[in-house]
């Protein structure tokens, strides 16, 4: 036992030791925004390409069409009572643009550095904004909104070749995972997502075969109130060469 | 030192588990059905196109397809193409890698869905795609090279299949790219289908995978059965606007007719420009011509012109149409590269510039043998290579009009269903088709080898260019690729097994003649029905009855014009 656990520990240890000298000559460097640390680009204008689920997401469906959705008793009860009049007349038109539901609306994205621990994702779609915080820039607090509380990370991909060390930076994906969600819709038709729900989404871009760009969104939701297991989603996007068709409207809970 | 080395050696077995984790894609990945439950599992409902970028001959297609064509016993066992498969009904799979055990590079991943328990090949050492004029599978042929955090595919020569499993086609000159992207317990699968056939633009799509270790595939096996009673030669299809059951779809769920029949244009936001697919190739994708195995003594010719399907062994080399007159060097040039036997034997599946115009120099450049075929004396040996076909070959080419040189005619021919032969330890048999491109067509089935070369028959360039002035008929046609098709037997999920040499085109199997012989059968019946209500060969052709095949078969007016005129339509 006693073996077991210095053959793990030694090689740490001896590692660490070989690790601290040069350390304790340099002048530590200042750490990296997530701006100069991001893998890819995902600024720019990007457009939904709603080549599945169309039924569900180019047009509002019918009341209890939720096939697929694993609503469990209270959610279905939810979903089954949704009443468009009632949200307008209660200000609530935009519950199906929170974040969890807003991606898989048909809509324009602009992403832009809103400063270099901050990137934000401006929606036309009911003109909403989502602000993805890296390096704990800001934490979950006050009325919980539409759009949550997002906090980002960087994936980076290098190459491991054990024993040396890792090589540099060739790819990489953003994780965001958003929480203090103000309760709202999936889906415009009136599925339920409660204040629990925990969003993590996984952004990556890719070439297209003809040289343009793609934003895929891996999404997974959970929400301990509504939901009996976790909903996994892809949602793609096109990248746009600029703001031509951004047409900021308001919500509609129709 | 010494502490150096042993940390070292111990970091090393320590950290040599999984290194590249975030991008080994190895293991059991489970599905997970929500959003598009519906279309994956019990099946899309028919009419609905919604965000399908197709053309209007997909629609057209689409249309006229009836669902119980799947109960025919040749598309029982046909699995989902790889595009359909992976990235649309996302059915639990497995994925490893196979390493090099010398340099531990990797040189393939190999993936095995639990539907129809097809297993796909992704190559990552680099090897090239095939040639244009190789067979095509379900799964197609895969290269993977990782780009960043992902695995980037593609994948060519692809059988047909559908983009969606309720008719929507996709061909057989699709072009599949994709993205493998694997974040933790979470596999995602980006795809772009391009296919100039029947899309307008790249075919975007996406699934999603969750990592199961405790998952395991079970068996699916697939042996089709007799599951409808049918009369002989059906298949089963709608005709031009008599399909109504799509007008459900968009009525149920109070959709715009419009919408639920796809296009670029419903995809995006509004105000949004569409983009567009590439352009067709084209049929002749080679320039040159190149030698490709078929399997075992059979080899082809393939290049500009008709097929040369080659048979080669320990007796020389036997030839199957000798291609057109001006191209007979350059393919007597690369026989030669290939083997230095002797040709001994040429066989004309018909008598056509594209398949006996060079046969006066393959003569030539061949011997005749002793034996049962030689009906003169051993002085034939000097008179070059046999040249085989159906009587009706030797008339037709013979006949004052077709002014062909004396030495081209062929030496040899029969006159009953079939005729026989023994070489390179196989039999070879010539099998009359008595009323299909013309009357005077032959197969040549290769029994050892089990491989057919059909002439112009089977095509997978254009329709069939029945010739009526030479006994041809679309009857004819129908029957002689019902025929093919009894007697090629595929190995498993309907592909491989008997393969098919055409007299135009790629290697095939059953599966690609079945696709063909469909395709006839429905424009036959579409004409035939035009007849009945009493339409001109003008108005048949102004109302398109080949529109869903005229992008991959191009102008289908002579095919319309011999269909209607066989069927006993003369105006």
């Amino acid at each position: 036992m006693r073996r077991a656990a210095l053959a793990v520990l030694l090689p740490a240890l001896l590692l660490a030791q070989e690790e601290e000298q040069p350390a304790a000559r340099a002048k530590p460097a200042a750490p990296k925004t997530a701006r100069e640390e991001a893998p890819i680009d995902l600024t720019g204008y990007w457009m939904s390409v709603i080549t599945q689920d169309w039924r569900w997401r180019m047009v509002t469906p019918k009341k209890g069409d939720f096939p697929g959705i694993p609503l469990n008793t209270e959610g279905r009860k939810i979903a089954n009572a949704w009443d468009p009049a009632a949200d307008e007349a209660s200000g609530e038109q935009c519950k199906g643009y929170g974040a969890p539901g807003i991606m898989r609306l048909p809509a324009r994205l602009n992403v832009t550095w809103q400063d270099d621990n901050t990137l934000r994702m401006d929606i036309d779609a009911g003109t909403q904004t989502r602000l993805f915080h890296f390096h704990g820039s800001k934490t979950a607090s006050g009325e919980a909104t539409w759009q949550g509380d997002s906090s980002a990370q960087w994936e980076l991909v290098r190459t491991k070749v054990p024993p040396h060390a890792p090589g540099p930076v060739r790819g990489g994906s953003l994780k965001v995972v958003t929480t203090h969600l103000r309760p709202g819709y999936l889906r415009k038709n009136g599925v339920p997502y409660g204040a629990g729900t925990v969003l993590t989404e996984y952004l990556d871009v890719f070439t297209e075969p003809n040289g343009g760009q793609s934003l895929l969104i891996t999404t997974i939701i959970e929400d301990p109130q509504y939901l009996s297991q976790s909903i996994l989603l892809n949602t793609n996007f096109k990248k746009l060469p600029d703001a031509s068709g951004w047409n900021p409207g308001p919500c509609s809970a129709r | 030192m010494n502490r150096h080395c042993i940390g070292l050696a111990l970091w090393i077995a320590f950290a040599a588990a999984p290194g590249l984790a975030q991008v080994d894609l190895s293991g059991e990945w489970a599905s997970r059905y929500t959003w598009d439950f519906l279309e994956r599992l019990p099946g899309p409902e028919l009419g609905d196109y919604l965000g399908l970028p197709i053309n209007n001959a997909a629609r057209v297609k689409a249309n006229s397809w009836e669902a119980s064509t799947q109960t025919i016993p040749e598309r029982q066992c046909i699995p989902h193409g790889a595009d359909y498969l992976f990235s649309r009904a996302g059915f639990p799979m497995r994925i490893w890698a196979e390493e090099d055990p010398a340099t531990q590079k990797i040189v393939a991943y190999h993936i095995r869905s639990y539907a129809w328990s097809v297993e796909r090949t992704i190559w990552m050492d680099g090897r090239p795609h095939p040639s244009p004029h190789s067979r095509h599978t379900w799964q197609g042929f895969s290269t993977g090279v990782w780009t960043g955090n992902s695995l980037t595919v593609t994948t060519t020569h692809l059988k047909w299949n559908y983009l969606r499993r309720n008719g929507v086609p996709r061909s057989d000159e699709a072009t599949l790219t994709e993205h493998w992207v694997r974040h933790g317990d979470y596999l995602t699968l980006l795809s772009y289908i391009d296919d100039p056939v029947y899309l307008t633009e790249p075919l975007m799509r996406t699934s999603g995978y969750v990592l199961d270790p405790q998952q395991q595939l079970e068996p699916f096996p697939c042996e089709p059965v007799e599951e409808v009673v049918r009369p002989e030669g059906l298949v089963p299809h709608h005709l031009p606007g008599t399909n109504t059951d799509i007008q459900e779809f968009p009525k149920k769920y109070g959709i715009a007719p419009e919408a639920a029949m796809g296009g670029a244009a419903t995809i995006y936001p509004a105000g949004a420009k569409i983009g567009e697919s590439s352009k067709r190739a084209g049929d002749s994708a080679s320039n040159g011509l190149e030698t490709l195995p078929v399997q075992k003594n059979v080899y082809v010719l393939a290049g500009e012109g008709g097929d040369i399907t080659l048979q080669i062994g320990k007796d020389g080399v036997l030839v199957v149409d000798t291609g057109r007159v001006e191209m007979s060097a350059a393919a007597l040039a690369a026989i030669r590269k290939f083997t230095g036997k002797p040709i001994h034997y040429i066989i004309n599946t018909r008598f056509d510039p594209d398949h006996s115009g060079g046969n006066e120099a393959f003569g030539k450049a061949g011997s005749t043998i002793t034996g049962g075929d030689v009906a003169d004396d051993i002085s034939d040996l000097e008179k070059g290579a046999a040249i085989l076909a159906h009587q009706r070959v030797l008339e037709r080419m013979s006949s004052p009009e077709a002014k062909q040189p004396f030495a081209s005619l062929p030496t040899d021919t029969y006159r009953g269903k079939q005729k026989d032969l023994y070489f390179n330890d196989e039999p070879v048999v010539l099998l009359h088709q008595p009323a299909a491109i013309t009357d005077g067509d032959s197969f040549v089935f290769f029994r050892g080898s089990d491989a057919i070369s059909t002439g112009d028959i089977f095509v997978t360039t254009a329709y069939p260019a029945i010739n009526l002035e030479r006994g041809g008929s679309i009857q004819g046609e129908i029957d002689a690729l019902k025929r093919l098709i009894e007697l090629t037997v595929p190995a498993a999920l309907q592909e491989g097994g008997t393969l098919v040499i055409p007299g135009h085109g790629r290697i095939c199997d059953e599966g690609d003649v079945v696709e063909y012989r469909d395709m006839v059968t429905i424009i036959r019946d579409r004409i035939q029905d035009m007849r009945r209500r009493g339409m001109t060969l003008e108005q048949v052709k102004a109302a398109r009855p080949t529109e869903d095949y005229d992008p991959r078969y191009g102008d289908g007016s002579k095919f319309i014009e011999a269909v209607y005129r066989s069927l006993g339509g003369n105006q």
